[in-house]
């Protein structure tokens, strides 16, 4: 063994490295960015959580003791709406606007009041304020649940004496009896397509470029348009057919729960297969080898794991991050399959997701054509 | 007869590299044009631009009579790109079905056709091998056949026996000939001097334009040498005196 022969290397290596800037690029500030998503997404609470009341107690002022209990709501975690009846307050959280509905019931003031003072001509049991969560996404109802317990446990204490007061969060809007691998499994059927899709046709458009298979293709008859199209409905395909096994495994395996119509998440899928597709050509024009095109692997994959709202919801990424999250095409499809799969909401609730994803479908599309027929 | 490639001033500039300098040049029909040059020459650039891949900077180039670039001629022009250009993953009946879906033919035109032309290029046995599998010559010779499947009448060969061994060259130019005889015209580039003597007129190409053009015959009597390669050196060194 030579030193020399070895130090040669070494400096060929180092060489390549300072001639290729984006290697170097994505040595240096990849990880950086990792850790910086990573830290502020994993340290973020749950804010702004929008809730309904519907307030049942007739009691007014210092003397209201709901209004105590609300007024001891954490207000950076809930942000409090009022509704005058339950059904109305449940149409919120139906159409998306809202997570919980807490109700509290009638006379709820003097109903305490009575247990408290030890009346024998009232029930002994305790005085209850329901709440409605949607428990589709746990990672919010139970920061709802945690927040209205420690509300009404501080009014308690600030009373000074025992007060028959109890949550009732059994009852639920969606999700009656969801765990966290129902929550997680949308999200999860979704990044990978988007990340085997982009890698895919990131890969083979790569190859397409250096096998000289592209050449042959732009001097025949075929037009780029044809050419991406066709790339679309196979990784459409690809896409439906890799969320379909995926799925089956999580309902055997995970016993996932699924209230909605899968054909609809499917097309949702399909959708955000196309997407990739785009974005998968488009990247493939700044790779010149295979080699390059994994390189952006990382850039396609980790901002959509961590800010799309895969394994945590939007609501607990901080509010000058989530522009970012909107601007990432997995968002709107985790948000729209979830819906589908965990409350069973159809194309009237979720199209504004669908035409997010059909105006990144379009865009990525319509570059990556243009992108092939710029000729030098 | 109206020529199948005219050629006119032709310039390429690649950001301040000019690869093609005032080319001009024709190729007539049924003829087998061959461009010489060494690697840098611009023949690759020329087929380019002719193919309709590359947009010349100025001058203007004429394939059968249409302005290049037009996506309408693609049909009855053959290109073969300098590199292989086939799905490695996919047997040789892929890969020609493929091609022949693109330029529209019929499944039963790509039965027929693939089936002549394994047989020209004597691969009849590897219809369902992978291209991987294949040995080099034969990847060339189904590349050849992947030109050939739409039956056009003007081919583009760029350095098609590049990596090729002297046998299977000479096999090749066989098949050029014969399709010569069959009425096809050829622009063929290489950098192989020898293999041109089989071409109708010969454009010797240096930076970007022709420095000298005829038949072999023509060319090595007017340089009074015994090889296209002593003929081309002869032309370079004037070139360079000048």
């Amino acid at each position: 063994m030579k030193a020399s022969r070895a130090f040669a290397v070494t400096k060929r290596v180092l060489r390549d490295l300072k001639n290729d800037r984006r290697q170097l690029a994505l040595i240096f500030i990849a990880p950086l960015l990792v850790i910086s998503i990573f830290g502020v997404a994993f340290t973020g609470n749950v804010k702004d959580v929008h809730v309904v009341v519907v307030n049942g107690d007739t009691a007014v002022g210092n003397s209201s003791l709901s209004d105590k209990i609300i007024s001891n709501f954490d207000t950076s975690v809930l942000n409090v709406a009022y509704a005058n009846s339950e059904s109305e307050a449940v149409g919120q959280v139906q159409n998306g606007s809202a997570s919980a509905v807490i109700v509290f019931p009638a006379n709820f003031t003097q109903s305490v009041a009575a247990r408290a003072s030890g009346q024998t001509s009232v029930a002994k049991e305790n005085v209850t304020i329901t709440l409605l969560a949607d428990k589709s996404n746990p990672n919010v109802s139970d920061p709802i649940i945690a927040t209205v317990n420690t509300a009404v446990a501080q009014t308690i204490q600030g009373l000074g004496r025992q007060a028959p007061v109890s949550v009732d969060s059994s009852n639920a809007i969606y999700g009656a009896n969801a765990q966290f691998i129902d929550f997680f499994a949308p999200g999860i059927l979704c990044i990978a397509v988007w990340q085997l899709t982009t890698l895919l046709t990131l890969i083979s458009f790569v190859g397409e470029r250096t096998s000289g298979t592209l050449f042959r293709l732009l001097a025949s008859p075929l037009k780029e348009s044809e050419l991406v199209a066709g790339y679309a409905v196979a990784f459409g395909i690809i896409g439906t057919a890799q969320s379909a096994v995926l799925l089956t495994a999580s309902v055997i395996l995970f016993h996932v729960t699924i209230v909605g119509d899968v054909l609809l998440a499917f097309g949702v899928i399909a959708l955000l297969a196309v997407v990739s597709e785009g974005l998968g050509i488009l990247l493939s024009s700044f790779a010149r080898r295979e080699a390059q095109a994994i390189q952006f692997l990382p850039i396609v994959v980790l901002p959509a794991f961590l800010l799309s709202g895969v394994f945590w919801p939007i609501q607990a990424i901080p509010t000058w991050l989530r522009p970012v999250s909107y601007l990432i095409p997995v968002t709107y499809a985790v948000e729209a399959v979830r819906s589908v799969i965990l409350r069973g909401w159809g194309i009237d609730k979720i199209y504004p997701d669908v035409i997010a994803l059909l105006i990144f479908a379009s865009v990525f599309l319509s570059l990556a054509t243009l992108l092939l027929r710029r000729r030098e | 007869m109206k020529d199948d490639v005219c050629i006119r001033n032709l310039e390429k500039d690649f950001g301040g590299f000019k690869a093609i300098n005032n080319l001009s040049l024709r190729v007539k029909h049924g003829e087998i044009y061959g461009l010489l040059g060494p690697n840098g020459a611009g023949k690759t650039t020329a087929i380019k631009i002719l193919c309709g891949l590359l947009r010349p900077s100025s001058g203007e180039a004429y394939v059968l009579g249409t302005k290049v670039p037009d996506p309408g001629m693609a049909s009855s022009v053959g290109y073969m790109p300098q590199e292989l250009a086939l799905y490695r993953n996919l047997t040789v009946h892929e890969n020609l079905a493929f091609y022949g879906e693109v330029f529209g033919l019929s499944k039963k035109e790509i039965e027929t056709r693939e089936q002549a032309l394994l047989k020209l290029v004597d691969l009849e046995a590897s219809k369902d091998v992978l291209i991987d599998e294949l040995s080099g010559g034969m990847q060339h010779r189904i590349s050849l056949a992947c030109t050939l499947l739409h039956e056009p009448q003007l081919l583009f060969l760029d350095e098609p026996t590049v990596g090729v061994d002297p046998d299977l060259r000479a096999t090749f130019w066989r098949y050029f000939e014969g399709l010569r005889d069959a009425g096809i015209t050829m622009l063929i580039t290489t950098h192989y001097m020898d293999e041109a003597r089989h071409c109708d007129r010969i454009g010797f190409m240096r930076d970007g334009r022709i420095i000298a053009e005829g038949s072999p015959q023509e060319l090595l009597e007017l340089t009074h040498t015994d090889s296209l390669e002593d003929a081309f050196l002869a032309y370079s060194r004037t070139e360079g005196l000048q």
